[in-house]
């Protein structure tokens, strides 16, 4: 099968899953009495002038590059079979842990953003870490012990906002920590825009957008060029095939989470030390959820979660001005759930044509028809491929042969 | 291999349950919401080139509340319906990642006053207001004398002394001497509700029991709209004893006032008259007064200003007992016996003699 | 029709058509004309069956010649391109195999669809539950299942749990689930793929009673023996298209097998002994406990020689998968030690032992030995991670993977368009092919072959079976562990016999008869012969 039919079929679903999509949510616009292109026309103009192109550009960016670490977070356990829900708890924590450390302490620019940023990453991945130790030595489900200590993340951060790491003045509306001194924060990019001979926009390009971009080539990198990326992904296809070739599924579970909390940890740094130089109670909340669709959105792979998220940049970029067309800024959301929806359905209609191709040019070549699995029902439906496009997401208790006689 | 199968589906229901979520989210969010531009826009009439073109930005959750957000919506419809004009709506998303960036179309769109419900809009309206001199803003429920900027009002409320007013009230009229507070989210805005409740409950009698428990911890706004976990909390203080619940938890009231029926004790509403805007007659029952916020007479007020040329800007105009932006309702008429009592505690926060604390 | 290259000598009638001289007997299930393309393949071609009420009929072929697709065909599960389908002697269209159901034509598959924690009683009425006015009626429900067990002499307890039953009994259940919902024609795929010799001989009996009670039986198969000994006719099907019919009175296994193949059969046979005295495994009193603390591999002393094949035969779940897990390091011994050459690996890790050269034909290919939805290059690096050419340091050598993973293609004769096709194309003989040229390129001193022939054709079989002799005479030793007990004992040098997880007993892989090997396997035998 010729690489270039394979990256077709790899496209076709999100392709196919955005039409449809739009398609629905266009019939939802018609149905409550709006003009559906009217909405598309709203998305898809960035603005009348060139500084409101700008400024577009630079809002979608900036929505982009924290949504882009989530779905890399969320990635990174999706592609070993673990599903991390519990991102969202991670990077609250880590940013308000970081966002205390850094108002602490002093220290020379450079050196005081990077001090900030290891420590939101060992935040993050610490509170992974609980997540892992409990599915290797007690055989908790991920999906449940992540969620929980969402709760207690929240919580925590909450009771931490509120008392010890209070930094803002008593009787204000809006409780915060104290403000990251100008040398840990992350300078903008504003000048490359201007010096690209753009408009200034009104709001600053957040630098970390380089620090998503370093972090999103080191994963990929990461995942499907080194012996460590091969594991994991071996592990998520198979984890008794992993087990039985040698991998050791407890520390691959353990090193995995400790990655995508550690990634996880950087998801509030675009907002903290690019606009707000504080966590308070009104700091952006849902990214590690948005994460997940992200990551189903993109399936699994960094440029296709890139390209998520700039998608969902560029809806919710949208949301105001749509309300100023008489549509519900929900349109929006409506829109991003249709999506990972269709994107579901989409990834598995294309895995399929994917399969059926393989299996005709293996067979083709060899005469014989394939070996699709013990059942060998037709298209084979047993086989590993799930939301997130073709990676089997496998939760089992590592460290024990799957599935073994009792 | 079987194992795996229905692993590997549990994972595809949950992605779907995901996905799904997200898009009843988008549904659920805008029930009444949605139709609010183009009433507003007719609203406007045929004015001429002066008229007024008004931004109401919304908390999260919007229009359609039935507290605080339809507070200021009625405060804006009665400012248009006696100078005319037009208001274009604005709610932020789940996250409130666009605040900042939905003031700023609002203003940059022409529209001239913008008013910010909420104080989740105090950390960005201070930038906001900077970037865009010309136009006037305001905001709920925020102190901005601090921030300096010439072009901005504070609209703040002493809820204290209303809820001081709505704890009068349960310690007079309950009967076991045990009552609650539910708060929607452990914030300092909250807080003065629950301090000036507790004052006003000792002032009456200083043993009372009092129960005060928020639905979710500061930073988690899901207290405000999660109805499930204020019944929870509701029914755990009737069930301890209590027989009068106030609450300040937004739309998770509701929850509280189900309690109630469900107990077959009393619950004090927020912010607007729910005794009026409750549908069910059984809750009707239960609501044995409201603390009134009158956001919609702030914003009016702040708007026939604004009309006049009268905004001094950069300052903050309280609204409290004094000026009848706090208050406590009267319908349905089971707090009548006690009026002339809490009259009296009204006089005295009037005339200084008693200073309501903030925080509890 | 098409038979080509079969061999000339015929007791067998040259056409599927012939009745295999039972005249006047009622046809029950008819196949005229059938084609069957998938894309890019013809799984069936022209299939000519008939079949007679109340006989049992076997249809023969290797793996892959087409049979399961052709009962797909007849059970309604797709619907052929071309060709009819007679029952009792009306043309019928089956859509699903609710269709198939209700023209009483049953399945009995050959992996087993039972829920383990129902009882027998649910699942055989799961999924045609008996209701009165809406509700379930297990009254009726038992007294029909009852009926059934007495009717046809198939034992049943309706209210043990499946996860309680052995194999056997399992089976049972199938068959009643099947004529619990009226099925008059039997389709059973593969019966006694999963049975011991002493469970094989039950199912012929519970055949005969089916038979007796007028219905009808297709039974699949490429045991020879057992389709002789159980058949009123036989036909054989080859490269997607029956190519003749036989009777089994008449026909010998060696021209039945021939007809198959259309080739000579090959023979696990080994040559000489090449046994050398340098032990490369030792295993000393091993023992391995579920999490229960059960004993599942008991106190077992193995030693493998270089050059010497050692073969471990029993009943399924014995021990035997456990033994093989322990050595590899996928359980932990609970007591007793374990010695690769001079080293003590007992606490060595998986890949310490693969790299200290134990090697592993994993006896679920699809679950422990290759990722199925990766390419053959990936499936290359799977389990030698540590190694090239797969890797250079931390990294992957995409490139020498690729390029080892053509040599393997063509010294192990892997047929599959190239590295990047995905290991799920493949056959699973390539499958197989491929799992054994990649154990074999890390050149291990032991290899631990668990059922290396299951599920693949006879021409894969014949390659597998020379390669593990090649390796054996160049010095490796070798673990094998089947259920094929022509195999066991045609490649064994030594033998041994394990029973709830003990070795039990030692025999003569060169005396030992099948019927022999399979009387220690179910403990009917129990002394413990010499070697």
């Amino acid at each position: 099968m010729g690489r270039a039919r394979r990256i077709g079929l790899a496209l076709l679903g999100p392709a196919l899953a955005l039409v449809v999509a739009l398609v629905i949510s266009g019939l939802v616009i018609a149905a409550i009495g709006e003009n559906p292109f009217a909405a598309l026309e709203v998305i898809t103009n960035l603005g009348d002038t060139p500084a409101a192109q700008v400024q577009s550009i630079v809002v979608i960016l900036n929505r982009a590059v924290p949504l882009f670490l989530a779905g890399l977070a969320v990635s990174v356990a999706f592609r070993m079979g673990l599903f991390n829900i519990g991102v969202e708890g991670q990077y609250r924590l880590a940013t308000i842990l970081s966002a205390a450390v850094g108002a602490a302490v002093n220290l020379p620019a450079p050196v005081h953003v990077l001090f900030i940023i290891v420590v939101a990453m060992l935040v993050g991945a610490f509170w992974a870490g609980i997540v892992a130790v409990l599915k290797v030595t007690r055989g908790v489900s991920e999906v449940i012990s992540s969620i929980m200590l969402n709760f207690v993340a929240l919580g925590l951060a909450g009771y931490l906002l509120t008392g010890p790491l209070k930094g803002s003045p008593e009787g204000a509306g809006i409780v915060t920590t104290a403000e990251i001194p100008e040398s840990g924060r992350f300078p903008d990019l504003t000048g490359v825009l201007t010096g690209l001979g753009l408009e200034e926009p009104r709001s600053e390009l957040f630098g970390f957008l380089v620090v998503a971009v370093v972090v999103g080539i080191a994963i990929s990198v990461l995942l499907s060029r080194t012996r460590f990326g091969f594991d994991l992904r071996a592990t998520g296809l198979s984890p008794s095939a992993a087990t039985a070739s040698g991998v050791d599924t407890r520390r691959m579970v353990i090193t995995t989470m400790l990655i995508s909390g550690a990634v996880a940890g950087l998801i509030g740094l675009p907002d903290l030390l690019g606009s707000d130089y504080e966590y308070g109670t009104e700091f952006t909340a849902g990214l590690g959820f948005l994460g997940i669709a992200v990551a189903l959105l993109g399936r699994n792979s960094p440029i296709g979660i890139a390209l998520a998220a700039l998608l969902f940049g560029v809806l919710d970029r949208a949301a105001p001005l749509l309300q100023f067309e008489d549509i519900p800024a929900s349109v929006v959301t409506i829109i991003q759930g249709t999506i990972v929806l269709a994107v579901v359905v989409g990834n598995e209609i294309a895995r399929r044509l994917a399969r059926r191709s393989a299996e005709r040019a293996g067979a083709a070549a060899t005469g014989a028809p394939p070996d699709a699995g013990d059942g060998g029902g037709g298209g084979g439906p047993d086989l590993p491929g799930g939301p997130d496009g073709g990676q089997r997401t496998y939760t089992g208790v590592p460290g024990q042969p799957e599935g073994v006689r009792p | 291999m079987r194992g795996a199968r229905i692993r590997k589906a549990g994972v595809r229901a949950t992605a779907l349950v995901l996905a799904g979520g997200l898009a009843l989210a988008g549904c659920a969010s805008d029930d009444d919401g949605g139709d609010g531009g183009s009433s507003g826009g007719s609203g406007g009439g045929g004015g001429g080139g002066d008229e007024l073109k008004i931004g109401l930005a919304y908390d999260t959750g919007g229009r359609g509340d039935r507290s605080f957000n339809d507070s200021a919506y009625a405060g804006v419809q009665a400012a248009i319906d006696e100078h005319g004009g037009e208001v274009q709506e604005f709610s932020p998303n789940d996250g409130g990642s666009d605040r900042v960036e939905g003031l700023a179309t609002l203003a940059e769109q022409g529209y001239n006053p913008v008013i910010a419900v909420g104080f989740a809009y105090g950390d960005s309206i201070g930038e906001v207001a900077e970037d865009f001199p010309d136009t006037t803003f305001a905001i709920i429920d925020s102190e901005v004398t601090e921030l300096g900027i010439d072009n901005l009002t504070g609209i703040v409320f002493a809820e204290e002394q209303g809820s001081f007013l709505a704890g009068v009230a349960a310690a007079l009229k309950s009967e076991t001497q045990s009552i609650g507070f539910v708060g929607g989210v452990e914030s300092p805005l909250i807080q003065k509700f629950q301090a000036g409740f507790e004052a006003g409950a000792r002032a009456v009698n200083p043993d009372i029991a009092i129960n005060s428990q928020y639905i979710s911890p500061a930073g988690d706004f899901s207290g405000f709209n999660d109805p499930a976990r204020g019944q929870i909390l509701a029914q755990g203080m009737y069930d301890g004893g209590a027989d009068i619940v106030y609450h300040a938890a937004g739309g998770s009231g509701t929850g509280v006032f189900q309690a109630a029926v469900a107990a077959g004790q009393l619950a004090i509403g927020v912010d607007s008259d729910q005794y009026e805007t409750v549908d069910d007659p059984a809750q009707k029952a239960v609501i044995m007064t409201s603390m009134l916020k009158r956001v919609d007479n702030g914003v009016k007020a702040f708007l026939d200003d604004f009309v006049a040329g009268d905004i001094e800007g950069g300052t903050d105009v309280r609204y409290d007992l004094e000026s009848e932006g706090v208050g406590l309702s009267e319908s349905g008429g089971q707090i009548d016996d006690v009026l002339t009592q809490i009259g009296e505690y009204r006089d005295r926060i009037i005339s200084g003699e008693i200073t309501v604390p903030t925080t509890p | 029709m098409a038979t080509a290259g079969g061999p000339s000598d015929r007791p067998l009638q040259g056409g599927a058509d012939g009745d295999g001289g039972h005249p006047g007997s009622e046809l029950a299930v008819e196949l005229r004309g059938i084609t069957k393309r998938f894309p890019g393949v013809v799984a069936n071609r022209d299939i000519e069956l008939s079949v007679r009420r109340g006989e049992v009929h076997a249809i023969v072929g290797e793996n892959g010649a087409g049979k399961s697709t052709l009962m797909k065909t007849l059970y309604g599960m797709h619907r052929p391109d071309e060709g009819t389908i007679v029952v009792d002697g009306r043309e019928t269209v089956f859509r699903s195999p609710a269709d198939a159901i209700a023209a009483g034509i049953g399945m009995v598959h050959q992996h087993f669809m039972l829920a383990d924690n129902f009882t027998v009683l649910e699942n055989i009425v799961l999924g045609s539950e008996p209701t009165r006015g809406g509700r379930l009626d297990m009254v009726e429900a038992r007294r029909r299942i009852n009926g059934i067990s007495a009717r046809y002499s198939l034992g049943l307890e309706p209210d043990a749990l499946v996860e309680e039953l052995g194999v056997g009994d399992r089976q049972r259940v199938e068959i009643a689930k099947v004529l619990y919902r009226g099925a008059r024609t039997l389709i059973l795929d593969e019966p006694t793929a999963v049975l011991v010799p002493q469970e094989v001989d039950e199912l012929f009996r519970n055949l005969a009673e089916l038979k007796r009670e007028g219905l009808t039986v297709i039974f699949i198969s490429h045991k020879l023996d057992e389709v002789r000994r159980v058949a009123d006719s036989i036909t054989v099907i080859r490269r997607g298209t029956t190519v003749g019919t036989a009777d089994p009175k008449t026909t010998t296994v060696k021209q039945l097998a021939e007809l198959m193949v259309g080739t000579q059969l090959p023979t696990p046979a080994t040559r000489e002994s090449t046994v050398r005295s340098t032990v490369v495994l030792r295993m000393e009193g091993a023992t391995v406990r579920n999490a229960d603390g059960r004993a599942l591999v008991d106190d077992v002393h193995l030693t493998v020689r270089e050059g010497e094949v050692v073969g471990i035969a029993g009943v399924e779940g014995n021990g035997q998968a456990e033994l093989v897990d322990a050595i590899m390091g996928l359980r932990p011994l609970s007591s007793g030690t374990l010695t690769l050459g001079d080293d003590d690996i007992s606490a060595w890790s998986t890949r310490a032992r693969r790299e200290a050269g134990i090697g592993l034909i994993p006896e679920d290919r699809h679950r422990q030995g290759m990722l199925l939805e990766a390419p053959l290059w990936e499936n290359r690096i799977l389990g030698h991670q540590t190694r090239p050419p797969a890797v250079k340091g931390p990294f992957i050598d995409r490139r020498g993977a690729r390029a080892d993973t053509q040599r393997i293609m063509s010294e192990y004769d892997v047929r599959a368009p190239g590295p990047d096709t995905l290991a799920v194309a493949l056959s699973g003989g390539n499958q197989q092919k491929l799992i054994v040229g990649r154990e074999m390129s890390a050149s291990p001193r032991l290899l631990l072959a668990a059922h290396p022939t299951r599920g693949v054709d006879v021409g894969a079989q014949a390659v597998i079976w020379e390669l593990l002799k090649d390796a054996r005479a160049e010095g490796l030793g070798i673990v094998l562990v089947s259920a094929d007990l022509d195999e066991l004992i045609g490649l064994s040098d030594t033998l041994h016999v394990m029973l709830r997880g003990r070795l039990v007993a030692t025999v003569d892989p060169g005396a030992v008869t099948p019927e022999e090997l399979g009387g220690y396997m179910t403990g009917a035998r129990t002394a413990a012969g010499a070697a």
